[in-house]
């Protein structure tokens, strides 16, 4: 009951915060600019020719623009956000002065990121729908023929959310340790790049935990074939909330 | 009986510069305890530690008798606090800084409105708390300290950044509090003259050693002994005599003499011997030193 009385106050911080504001313009942006693309050119799903599922081709094809940048720069940016909001307004002596257990307050934190970005994917998935049914009914004046392939939707959004996990575990690591906000960012984004960089061109890239993501849409390579990325990406969230939840328990001073 | 105790309280930064050394606070229930000492002298340390936002290294915390470490969440459910400077979210409104903190405790949503009340901030709206004055800040901060009815509140130079009428208003606001509720009320200062007339209780400190704690009573008892009478006369010398010949000790300060306050019929015969032997007499006076010299004195 406490947790929860906890994390209902830690969503409301986040209200008309840059971080919920991140999290509804991110979330929107790569439907939208598919769904103006559909609409200037005159377009709906059939463009994208013979493929077995249009749903699936547009779905590969929204999440492809997504995953690769734009999403963990996102998760590093609305972590960083979240959890430095503390610092930020020197507010972690009054949080620490409630008559809250610190394993609440820490996983209270924690639980509303993960919201978060729950919150985004929904945006996300939204605008992916609309962006496939408002050319439809605008173009063609009905709903697209295709069946749409719940089953590969619910699983391909859920790999995507665990290649997440890694990253906002990290993220908020940092940010629970740095008192300056550029340190997260900045270590998220160089990470985030040299990732990048090496993908495709490194056999052990799955060792970075910012790969993940990417490699769900770009596929992994022969050479890591018998990489699990999906198991490595609980693995280093498992390591990062332990290492995260003992430095922030023994801090000896709480604001 | 006491709300605040305790025991040799000692403090290393780094585990090398001590901070503070053996504090033995005692703040008894229901008093305005007024902690006062230069910055630097180790008054937020301590406050810091009584809430547990530094981690106790030497000595005892006890709060409602009870050893803070091993009962932190009961103690702070009765404790509200405002340590430095204000804590809010720039973001949101007052209404939702306390909406927070309602959510936290548990109290009923309406009590967000009466501590508005009860600080002044009613009228606030929707304006976000990033706008406000540090005034208005300060006098939120007090709110979301009261939001759950403590029966401690602990606020660390609560009148830092406050005009002269906000200063003014948060005494009142803290002697009705403790008037009508019963509060105990631990209150942080450099400036004795801030508070002097609003607490019960002091506690001096500096260099990270308490060197007085009682009542107010106490305070101005040593007040009345450092108070001395001064003589002034046009003739020093003969003055010395008579002063002499009365069996009263002295001590000179250029042209005028000092010496313990005395009975009031003795002033009145030596300035009569003095005036029999023509002396002119500019000035019989007794000088009090203020409690701030006071306070000056004690932490020299």
């Amino acid at each position: 009951m406490q947790l929860i009385n906890s994390i209902k106050s830690e969503w409301l911080k986040t209200r008309k915060s840059a971080a919920s504001w991140l999290c509804l313009i991110g979330g929107l942006f790569i439907p939208l600019i598919f769904l103006i693309g559909f609409l200037y050119n005159g377009e709906t799903l059939s463009t994208y020719g013979e493929v077995e599922n249009v749903w699936t081709a547009h779905f590969f094809q929204v999440w492809q623009s997504m995953v690769v940048f734009l999403l963990p720069m996102g998760l590093i940016l609305a972590t960083s956000l979240i959890t430095q909001m503390e610092f930020r307004n020197n507010t972690w002596k009054q949080l620490h002065t409630t008559p809250q257990p610190y394993y609440v307050i820490f996983w209270a934190k924690f639980i509303v990121i993960i919201g978060m970005t729950l919150q985004f994917f929904f945006y996300f998935n939204l605008g992916f729908l609309l962006s496939g049914i408002i050319p439809s009914l605008i173009v063609d004046k009905q709903l697209p023929d295709a069946t749409f392939p719940y089953s590969q939707f619910f699983t391909s959004n859920w790999k995507i959310f665990v290649t997440c996990l890694p990253v906002l575990a990290l993220q908020f690591l940092i940010s629970l340790r740095f008192k300056n906000f550029l340190v997260p960012i900045g270590v998220g984004l160089m990470l985030l790049v040299a990732t990048l960089i090496l993908v495709g061109n490194w056999e052990h890239v799955y060792l970075s935990p910012f790969s993940y993501s990417p490699l769900t849409m770009m596929g992994t390579p022969e050479t890591m074939k018998d990489i699990n990325i999906y198991n490595w990406s609980c693995y280093y969230f498992i390591t990062f909330m332990v290492i995260s939840y003992l430095m922030y328990i023994r801090k000896a001073e709480k604001g | 009986m006491y709300s605040i105790t305790t025991n040799n309280l000692t403090y290393r930064f780094n585990g090398k510069e001590t901070v503070l050394s053996d504090i033995n606070l005692q703040v008894p229930t229901g008093s305005i305890y007024g902690f006062l000492g230069p910055n630097g002298a180790g008054k937020t340390t301590t406050l810091r530690l009584l809430l547990g936002l530094l981690k106790k290294q030497d000595g005892e915390i006890n709060i409602f008798n009870l050893p803070f470490e091993k009962n932190r969440i009961d103690i702070l459910r009765k404790t509200g606090s405002l340590i430095e400077s204000p804590s809010l979210y720039a973001h949101l409104s007052a209404k939702e800084n306390l909406a927070i903190l309602q959510k936290v405790y548990q109290c009923k949503p309406s009590r967000i409105e009466e501590v508005l009340k009860i600080v002044g901030l009613e009228n606030t709206g929707k304006k976000s708390t990033g706008k406000f004055s540090l005034g208005m800040k300060q006098r939120l901060s007090i709110a979301i300290a009261l939001m759950h009815e403590p029966e401690l509140l602990i606020l660390d130079e609560p009148t830092n950044g406050l005009d002269p009428n906000g200063i003014i208003e948060m005494r009142e606001l803290l002697k009705q509090l403790n008037k009508d509720l019963g509060m105990t009320i631990l209150v942080s200062s450099h400036l004795l003259a801030e508070i002097e007339k609003m607490v019960t209780h002091v506690g001096i400190i500096n260099k990270g050693k308490l060197i007085f704690q009682g009542t107010m009573g106490e305070l101005h008892e040593a007040q009345h002994q450092q108070s001395f009478m001064c003589f002034e006369t046009g003739n020093v010398e003969k003055s010395k005599e008579v002063l002499k010949t009365n069996g009263i000790q002295f001590q000179q300060e250029g042209i005028q003499l000092h010496m313990p306050v005395l009975e009031r019929e003795l002033i009145a015969s030596i300035n009569k011997q003095l005036v029999e032997q023509d002396i002119k007499v500019y000035q019989i006076s007794i000088v009090k030193n203020d409690l701030e010299s006071i306070f000056i004195d004690l932490v020299k």
